[in-house]
């Protein structure tokens, strides 16, 4: 079988100063697998998808993504490996604003060759494969033409969805993506973005409070009922 | 990863046109400054150090070297004594000596030196590189009672050729003794040269000796002048002489002559290098210059700190998702020192541009006006300024960049709201 998206063991982490945030015994995400990971605001979500990424360092424990290790001695590499490997969707204020929508989707090329390689290995051009994602999450060509600041936050979503998809990552995270789309909007996004994960086989972590959603995914896990610094506060 | 980033500094700097703008400008005007400054002052040393050139030995009464070339040269001050006319005339006539101008000073006109001399002033006088003095307009005098006016005191007084002027006795501004009945007329003015020859009313020696017959009591004749024969105006004595020698190794051994002459006491200095120790005494106000401008280049590039800090905060949403996609903490540190060196270089740049266009329209009126060369073309000064303002502003924008990649750390995969 193939290696799993995620695998967590053992994790502990606390913030200086406090107590612990997490405390994780183990977690996994198999390749190409979506999940619903929920948890209310405060619980450690963004903690946990920081240490996911490599952003933040792990204090005791592992994290693996795609089988490479998220080494806390090795910043670079970790930078390196999210680069690779990781699409990530935020809430908001997904858009660098001096670029363009295009730009935006182009951005992780600029920091990943590896991305670039598999573009090219596949025999696509980057922008042909933006404007595709693009067309295929639902951004008519409208929207490209606009400034990044100047579009809705349910087209900047789109437009952070295909960045995160570019380059066929291994995993996409998403931290609360829908929260501020509006009920229909938010369907058509999950609808694509699910859909689009599977078709180029990444493996979906989608972290939510909103847990009517969860109906959408391979599976659903609340984040209290692995953390077990959660059940001890 | 270098070229990536450069162009994301730059659609950066693009977006926040207007106060990246206004940073770009301050640096613009301190950089126009300095050059400037530095431009003019170089100008004027070089203008001022070659007040007079291709003149070897300035003789004249004993004294002080400055003293001796402030009066000859800058027609400032008053000699201590007159030199004899046969003591010139010995220097005149000395082995390896190519050529002499006597000059004798005392008159002025409405605030101007009078020189008297001959015309061989106008053949051996030289300032600058080896530049000779230029009519205007006109022809050098050749007659008594016949003037050539340098640059300024045609132009302030508002002389044209054939226009008829009088001359005064003593130097003052204002002075009630005039050499009256003896009316002078214009009969060449002369081109700016940037140096006090623009200030000076030269007549011949012999026009100085004709005005003062009969004042030989230091006060205006009773009688009016009586007319004199040209033979009767030789001169006993005048004020000073210029002195060209046949070559350059040979004047260490006439200066020893002339200050160790027995028959009358005088001294004799090189004019370079009394110029020079000129310079050392007043040329202390350029350090000061140097030092201000250098200030406003400072006080320009601070405002690169001001740009870059106060974006920081709306910035660390930007930052974060640069992160998410891969960026390293090094990669936030070199966009923001990258975004502050492009300031400083744009600014150092268009600062450069903006002095060279300047100097290329005014150049020619400063030349014509003041007789100032300001040296044109970019040179080192303007190569050390672009280097030097770019590293200091890379140097600033370390600051902003370090507290940018610090909160890059700290915020995580998050988005601060």
């Amino acid at each position: 079988m193939s290696v799993p998206a995620i695998l967590i063991s053992d994790l502990r982490f606390s913030w200086p100063g406090s107590p612990d945030l997490l405390d994780i015994d183990r977690f996994e995400l198999g390749a190409g697998e979506s999940l619903f990971l929920a948890g209310a605001s405060g619980s450690g979500k963004s903690t946990l998808l920081g240490l996911i990424a490599g952003i933040t360092p792990s204090q005791r424990g592992e994290v693996t993504v795609l089988g490479e290790r998220m080494d806390p001695q090795r910043p670079a590499r970790r930078d390196a490996n999210r680069a690779s490997q990781l699409g990530v969707i935020f809430q908001l204020f997904n858009l660098v604003p001096y670029l363009s929508p295009l730009e935006n989707v182009l951005l992780p090329l600029r920091f990943s060759p590896e991305r670039a390689a598999r573009l090219r290995a596949a025999g696509l051009s980057p922008e042909q494969e933006a404007c595709r994602l693009l067309e295929v999450l639902g951004l008519d060509s409208g929207g490209l033409e606009r400034a990044s600041t100047a579009l809705s936050v349910g087209q900047q979503q789109r437009v952070a969805a295909a960045r995160a998809l570019l380059g066929r990552p291994g995993l996409v995270i998403a931290d609360e993506p829908t929260s501020a789309l509006d009920h229909d909007a938010r369907d058509a996004f999950l609808s694509l973005l699910t859909a689009e994960c599977q078709a180029s086989g990444a493996a979906l972590l989608f972290v939510s409070h909103d847990r009517s959603l969860a109906g959408r995914f391979d599976r659903a896990v609340e984040l209290d009922a692995i953390n077990r610094a959660a059940v001890a506060a | 990863m270098r070229a990536p980033l450069l162009t994301l500094a730059w659609k950066s700097l693009v977006n926040r046109s207007l106060s990246v703008g206004l940073t770009v400008l301050a640096i613009v005007l301190s950089v126009s400054l300095y050059l400037g400054v530095e431009k003019i002052r170089s100008g004027v040393r070089d203008s001022f150090n070659s007040t007079i050139s291709d003149t070897d030995l300035i003789a004249g009464a004993r004294g002080g070297a400055l003293n001796l070339l402030l009066y000859s040269v800058f027609r400032l001050g008053d000699p201590t004594a007159n030199m004899g006319w046969d003591s010139y005339q010995l220097i005149a006539s000395a082995p390896n000596v190519e050529w002499t101008v006597p000059i004798s000073l005392g008159d002025s006109h409405r605030g101007y030196r009078v020189v008297g001399t001959t015309t061989d002033y106008f053949q051996h006088y030289k300032y600058g590189r080896s530049r000779s003095l230029e009519l205007a307009s006109g022809r050098v005098f050749q007659d008594i009672h016949e003037v050539v006016l340098g640059a300024e005191v045609a132009r302030q007084l508002s002389y044209r050729i054939g226009d008829s002027i009088v001359l005064s006795h003593g130097v003052g501004d204002v002075s009630f003794a005039e050499h009256s009945g003896h009316d002078f007329a214009v009969v060449g003015i002369l081109s700016p040269t940037g140096t006090p020859v623009d200030r000076s009313v030269h007549v011949s020696l012999e026009s100085i000796e004709a005005i003062h017959v009969g004042w030989n009591t230091g006060v205006a004749p009773r009688a009016g002048p009586a007319a004199q024969a040209a033979d009767a105006l030789t001169p006993d004595s005048i004020t000073a002489v210029f002195v060209g020698v046949t070559s350059p190794i040979q004047v260490l051994g006439l200066q020893r002559q002339i200050n160790t002459y027995s028959g009358e006491a005088l001294s004799a200095v090189m004019p370079g290098v009394a110029l020079s120790q000129l310079w050392d005494v007043i040329g202390a106000a350029e350090t000061a210059f140097t030092a201000i401008s250098f200030l406003v280049i400072i006080v320009g590039l601070s405002g690169i700190l001001t740009a870059l800090s106060s974006g920081l905060n709306e910035r660390r949403r930007e930052m974060a998702v640069l992160r998410a996609t891969g960026a390293r903490p090094r990669d936030i540190f070199a966009l923001l020192v990258l975004e502050a060196a492009s300031i400083a270089a744009a600014g150092a740049i268009i600062g450069i541009l903006v002095t060279q266009i300047g100097f290329a329209l005014v150049s020619g009126f400063i030349r014509t006006r003041y007789g100032l060369d300001l040296g044109g073309g970019l040179g080192l000064p303007e190569i050390l300024v672009l280097v030097s303002v770019t590293l200091a502003g890379a140097v600033l924008g370390a600051w902003p960049a370090w507290r940018a990649q610090r909160n890059a750390l700290a915020d995580g995969l998050s988005i601060r709201l």
